[in-house]
């Protein structure tokens, strides 16, 4: 992938936007593993990070802004969807609050994002669950008390959920089921009517990381945002060689200013 | 959903605190008082204006000349007590500075010199002797004398504890061994001939740790330290040439002081740009950023902070927790459990120390920074410097501080960079998208961590404007290539690119060697200090100050959007409404009259914030939540019975004066709407509430009238809840004139008492007789019996009977069908731009204004046309009825007030009413003017009223409209005239003649060389008599007995 193709890659910005812990930076920590790995550092306002992918007709090369997921920072948040192409907002499947607030986001992205931002939707840590395919589990208030105190660990353990890849639940093997708070169905339901893309998807074991972004690839309407690519030449011709011309003739000016201090 | 409340509540510091600020004096407030014996561990928030106790030390300034003994260098400036601390600040505002806590002085003489000098001399802790002559005139220098004298004397219990704590400092340990001198040398030497971080290899500097622990150092003594002693330093200490700064700063201790007693001359200013010493980096750290002055005065609460809270969690400590692995994790102490738990400890001790703030995300990485050179309880002070002081609202649960300096950075790049600026505007590309970090980590996030501390370390000794400054000089550094971003995403990899590369030389192919040595990172400081130097202090808060206000109502709007997009259910309400709902709502809470239960002087510490109205719902977020005091003044927003209008008219200007008022009906509400049963209300239950009430028609109306009252929900009132259902109608009907109303509740009464014997349930009917037969009603009679008469406690009305009732009463009937919903009104607050609405306007004219338009003078001015009206025989007042229905209720307007009844009952036809009350009512309303003219709202509500008026009243209504309109005409034009505001912020901006002193040109290239040249080259100092004068005074005796010398044997005895 890193070898150049004659095709041109073209650029898509987009935002990652969930709950604190749902496992945001894990996503996409496993989408651009190997390819890029420059910064690993934590989520200060938002991580910023590159990864290809390939088409069968095109390269398409994602800008990922990794938001902060604590809530003081949702209000930085306009700053990073601003222009953005694409979204993936994320909940937890093993905690119904997090759907709630995904929810919330995919409202305000609605509102006030780009009109045409395509959003997915992304139900982290299916493997958390046994069953991963899409039989809708009821949440454990139905059954014993056992249950439910196996309930409150499982929220414990999503709010580490940053570092689900490295440790594993302890709740992961016997009752898998009872884990999950988001029954597939719900969560698909409201995607579908809301006009989302829908997964449910591993950070840990990589499920469907990949079929996220390549479906956001596919999906989004290329022939809008094309004529910004990532070569200036094309496209975007009359402000971008206004621009040109300007800096050229201005730059001498700036250097001046600088001896006289610009200011 | 938690609101920024504490938006509203802010203020602007005054010039006194803005002194404090500058000399990094601790506020009173955060200084343990002495009439307190348990001081409280919880940070107590600075409310309002504080009241300045009378045990309260005076501080004064006073123009001044210091000398110190064994410089040569002389300064006048002014010097400040700001008692517990004495600080002088040199005229040029740079060369030379101190800030000495007074338990530091050991003895304070009179001079005994020529005629008219009135000088001290003052003898430190540190055997240093500076001379401060006081060159203002001789009655205020002594009055300075005594105020001094006063507040040394109030620091003798501070001087014991000075003893123990010196040795937790590491320049007390570097100075207490003799110095090697050759080694010593040579060092020097060595100096001269390069520049730091030259790639050659340093022959002559010593291998090995111990060169870096100060001379004869094995890393004993007792002082605090920071993980960097056990798991290294960042950096090479060789090539930072740590042992040869090392030195410097040893002799700088040894003729300026140390620690407490540090003078900052202009030696200081060289040696802090070339990076701190390593090992001395924390010690200095809390001395120039003032926190080591709340270690000294709080000795206890570190721990206490972390032996009470042992064992607790919170959202902030799951957050902190998940952050931990996040934090530098390069550093290899924090791949250790050692590392972690400090980090945990500081940062879990701060959240509970200021629950207000908690934790946020970045400050893990400040304090893992802060750590590697400073101990726990060092790094814990400095971090509550930081969130209060040096970064003020950067971490709070809004960020305001942060998107305030943001967009200080983005205006400052427009004035300073306007190519660039304008480049981002056109390809649209935010700055804050990179620079939010820089400013929210400190560059410690950004750069190589070498680096990062040495801008650390620029912007604990100068301040905030030293992120601005760095900022901006990047930018320019890098102006050609930004020039050619097309997106964001470009932006961030140029500056990423730039900052991994900022160790690399500057003019890798320039021919001299010496040139070749610049990094990227000198130049950078280079760029920053000299080009920028324009920025300063002033710069920075004209800017907030300017900005502050469209950041805070930017905040507010945000966050409305929010809580309104958060809203499960708004009932029927359209958005627009849920918006004003939210405005009262929001309002309230910040209104004075819902103050006092949280805001009371006495309160406890851990009340300070809100306890009662936020909460932590349970999915851990932080809800707020209305108290029951909060929703009366709520309600008195919307609901016309809920507050007390009186009208008054004097010969000038008519006003209404709303109040909150105080009935059952209104604490019946606030429980029928808590449906959580929490004691509070959230935004979700007062929509729903307000959701109900507002679209109900007649028998929805009568149906939660009635459950209202019905307080064991048994489907029954009983004959006592009756009678409260009558009283809460005649709270309704108090205002309206006329006495149909009393008319029609007494006859609902009687018909109520009628219906309902004959419909009661069995055993109840009969009042008299207590009933027997059935144990359980008669028990439970009995019970009751002693409070009230025992029957009346019988279910005895149900809510079809109730029905009944009340539709056998055509003015009942009406009211239930249309009044009383609409008696709920939401009209727009006053809130859409709140805060530049009431920013104050600058200038003389804007000042004048301002004095007027306070709402104390308000009140005096009304006051005053009041007597006037009365003199006159003009002056009225009169309730504003609740329901508006009755038109003339103006008396002095009025045709005739016995119109009323007719009037209204030829109107409420409801085919009328029906066309004008069908909906809950949006009246936009003159929302600007309403702030601060309460003329222009009584316009308003006339308007209102005109609705269901007689045309004859209207004639008349119409007249005083007119001269409402008039007059809330000239009310808006004076508003204009407040409002508007000169240009004046940054104008400070233009060509700078003071472009900084040679030395500073000079000093950070030359870096460490420059230190060494002779300082009496520098020309700030005074020169010639007056020099000469403190020349003599350091050799003047001290004069004889006065009233120093009593209080001068105390401090020598201790």
């Amino acid at each position: 992938m890193s070898e150049e193709t004659p095709i041109k890659a073209v650029q898509v910005k987009l935002v990652l936007l969930g709950e604190a812990a749902v496992g945001k930076s894990s996503l996409v920590l496993r989408f651009c593993q190997g390819d890029f790995n420059e910064n690993t550092s934590p989520t200060i306002g938002a991580a910023f990070l590159t990864q290809k992918c390939r088409l069968e007709n095109r390269i398409v090369k994602f800008e990922i802004w990794d938001t902060a997921g604590q809530e003081r920072f949702h209000s930085l948040a306009p700053m990073y969807y601003r222009n953005a192409q694409a979204a993936v907002v994320v909940y937890d499947i093993t905690k119904a609050a997090s759907l709630e607030k995904a929810k919330a986001w995919v409202k305000e992205l609605q509102r006030q994002a780009n009109a045409n931002i395509v959003i997915a939707l992304v139900g982290n840590k299916v493997d958390l669950v046994s069953d991963s395919t899409t039989k809708p589990t009821e949440p454990t208030k139905v059954k014993t008390e056992e249950n439910e105190e196996e309930t409150e660990d499982n929220e414990v353990d999503a709010e580490e959920g940053e570092e689900e890849e490295t440790t594993p639940s302890p709740a992961e093997e016997n009752t898998s089921d009872d884990i999950r708070q988001v029954p597939t169905a719900e969560a698909e339901a409201y995607a579908k009517e809301s006009g989302l893309l829908f997964f449910e998807a591993s950070a840990k074991t990589g499920h469907n990381v990949g079929e996220i972004f390549t479906e956001i690839a596919k999906t989004i309407p290329f022939d809008t945002i094309s004529p910004k690519p990532t070569t200036t030449s094309s496209g975007n011709n009359r402000r971008s060689t206004n621009n040109n011309e300007n800096n050229n003739v201005n730059l001498g000016d700036n250097q001046q200013a600088k001896k006289g201090g610009c200011c | 959903m938690s609101l920024p409340l504490h938006l509203r509540s802010y203020r602007e510091k005054s010039k006194d605190e803005y002194t404090r600020d500058f000399f990094n004096v601790p506020t009173q407030s955060s200084l343990p008082s002495s009439s307190s014996d348990t001081p409280s561990v919880v940070k107590i928030r600075d409310k309002g204006y504080r009241n300045y106790e009378n045990d309260q030390l005076q501080g004064m300034d006073i123009n001044a000349v210091i000398s110190v003994e064994g410089k040569e260098e002389v300064y006048a400036g002014r010097l400040s007590l700001l008692p517990p601390f004495l600080c002088f600040i040199s005229l040029d505002r740079k060369s030379c500075r101190c800030t000495i806590p007074l338990y530091t002085i050991r003895r304070v003489e009179r001079l005994n010199s020529r005629a008219g000098v009135f000088a001290l001399s003052l003898a430190t802790w540190h055997g240093m002797r500076i001379i401060l002559q006081l060159t203002s005139l001789l009655p205020t220098a002594e009055h300075f004398a005594i105020l001094l004298r006063d507040a040394l004397k109030s620091q003798l219990a501070a001087m014991k504890q000075l003893k123990p704590f010196l040795p937790s400092l590491y320049s007390e340990y570097l100075l207490s061994s003799p110095l090697a001198t050759s080694t010593g040398q040579q060092q020097t030497d060595h100096l001269l001939l390069g520049t730091e971080l030259s790639e050659k290899p340093n022959a002559t500097a010593p291998e090995g740790e111990g060169d870096l622990r100060g001379p004869g150092g094995e890393g004993k003594g007792i002082y605090q330290r920071g993980l960097g002693e056990t798991f290294g330093f960042p950096g090479d200490a060789r090539k930072m040439r740590e042992r040869s700064k090392m030195k410097l700063w040893r002799e700088y201790f040894m003729i300026h002081g140390r620690n407490l007693t540090l003078l900052r001359y202009p030696p200081f200013q060289r040696l802090l740009q070339v990076g701190l010493p390593s090992r001395l980096r924390g010690e200095l750290w809390e001395v120039m950023s003032g926190s080591v002055y709340l270690r000294f005065a709080n000795p206890e609460t570190y721990g206490l902070l972390l032996s009470q809270n042992a064992g607790k969690s919170s959202q902030s400590t799951d957050e902190i927790e998940k952050d931990l692995n996040r934090s530098l994790p390069e550093y290899k102490a924090y791949q250790s459990e050692e590392g972690l738990a400090r980090l945990r400890r500081v940062l879990v001790a701060y959240s509970f120390r200021n629950p207000e703030l908690g934790y946020c995300q970045a400050l893990n990485i400040v304090v893992a920074g802060l750590l590697i050179y400073m101990s726990e309880e060092q790094a814990f002070w400095l971090l509550e410097v930081l969130c209060d002081r040096i970064l003020p609202g950067y971490y709070s649960p809004s960020m305001e501080g942060t998107l305030l300096d943001q967009r200080v950075f983005e205006s400052l790049v427009h004035r300073c960079l306007p190519m660039i600026q304008e480049h981002f505007v056109s390809v649209d590309v935010q700055i804050s998208v990179a620079s939010l970090p820089w400013f929210l980590s400190l560059y410690i996030n950004s750069m190589p961590l070498i680096f990062a501390f040495r801008i650390v370390d620029c912007v604990l000794a100068m301040g905030v404007k030293v992120l601005f400054q760095i900022g901006l000089a990047v930018l320019k550094i890098n102006g050609e290539a930004l020039l050619e971003i097309t997106d964001d995403g470009m932006f961030i990899n140029l500056m990423r690119s730039y900052f991994s590369t900022i160790g690399n030389s500057a003019h890798p192919d320039h021919p001299d060697p010496r040139v070749r040595a610049i990094t990227n990172f000198q130049e950078l400081l280079v760029v920053a200090f000299r080009e920028f130097n324009v920025i300063t202090d002033e710069t920075i808060t004209a800017e907030r100050k300017r900005l502050r206000a469209i950041i805070s109502d930017e905040i507010e709007k945000f966050s409305k959007r929010a809580a309104v997009r958060n809203l499960k259910n708004i009932g029927k309400f359209h958005k627009d409404q849920i918006g004003i709902i939210y405005d009262h709502y929001f309002s309230a809470i910040c209104s004075p009259e819902a103050g006092p239960s949280t805001y009371t002087g006495n309160s406890l510490p851990g009340d300070q914030f809100d306890q009662p109205r936020i909460q932590v719902d349970a999915q851990g977020r932080v809800e707020t939540r209305i108290d029951h005091r909060t929703f009366r003044v709520f309600l008195s927003q919307i609901a016309t019975w809920a507050r007390e209008e009186t009208v008054t008219t004097n010969a000038f200007i008519q006003r209404t004066d709303r109040r909150v008022a105080d009935h059952e009906l209104i604490d019946r509400l606030y429980f029928a709407w808590d449906s959580q049963n929490q004691g509070t209300l959230s935004l979700q239950d007062v929509v729903l509430g307000l959701n109900r009430v507002m679209t109900a028609g007649l028998m929805e109306s009568i149906e939660w009238f009635f459950e209202l009252h019905d307080k064991d929900k048994d489907g029954f009132l009983t004959k006592d809840e009756v009678i409260q259902l009558s009283e809460s109608l005649l709270f309704i009907f108090r205002n309206e004139p006329g006495d149909i109303y009393l008319a029609a509740v007494s006859k609902f009464i009687l018909n109520a008492y009628e219906f309902g014997d004959a419909t009661a349930p069995a055993g109840s009917v009969d009042e008299k007789v207590p009933i027997n037969g059935d144990g359980e009603t008669a028990s439970g009679a009995r019970e009751r019996s002693d409070s009230s008469a025992g029957p009346h406690n019988l279910p005895y009305l149900n809510l079809a009977t109730f029905r009944m009732v009340v539709l056998a009463d055509e003015l009942l009937e009406n009211f239930f069908a249309n009044d009383l919903t609409a008696s709920f009104q939401l009209e727009q607050t006053e809130d859409e731009d709140y805060h530049q609405a009431h920013q104050r306007s600058e200038g003389l004219l804007g000042g004048l204004m301002n004095l007027v338009v306070t709402n104390e003078n308000k009140n005096r001015l009304h006051r005053l046309a009041d007597g006037f009206g009365a003199a006159l025989g003009k002056h009225a007042e009169w309730r504003k009825p609740s329901l508006g229905k009755s038109s003339g209720t103006d008396p002095t307007l009025s045709s005739s007030s016995s119109t009323d009844l007719k009037a209204r009952e030829s109107l409420l036809t409801p085919a009328q009413q029906a066309g004008q009350f069908q909906r809950p009512s949006i009246s936009p309303g003159s929302s600007r003017t309403r702030s601060s003219s309460a003329v222009s709202q009584s316009s308003t509500k006339t308007t209102d009223t005109t609705g269901t008026t007689t045309p004859d009243d209207k004639r008349s209504l119409a007249d005083v409209e007119m001269r409402y309109r008039e007059e809330s005409e000239m009310v808006k034009a004076a508003q204009e005239a407040v409002m508007h505001r000169p240009n004046f912020a940054i104008d400070a901006i233009g060509d700078s003649d003071d472009e900084g002193g040679e030395g500073d040109d000079e000093g950070v290239m030359d870096e460490v060389e420059a230190f060494l040249k002779a300082h009496g080259a520098d020309d700030e100092g005074l020169k010639g008599e007056q020099k000469k004068v403190a020349e003599d005074l350091l050799k003047a005796e001290p004069m004889g007995v006065k009233k120093k010398a009593k209080e001068t044997n105390n401090l020598v005895d201790l």
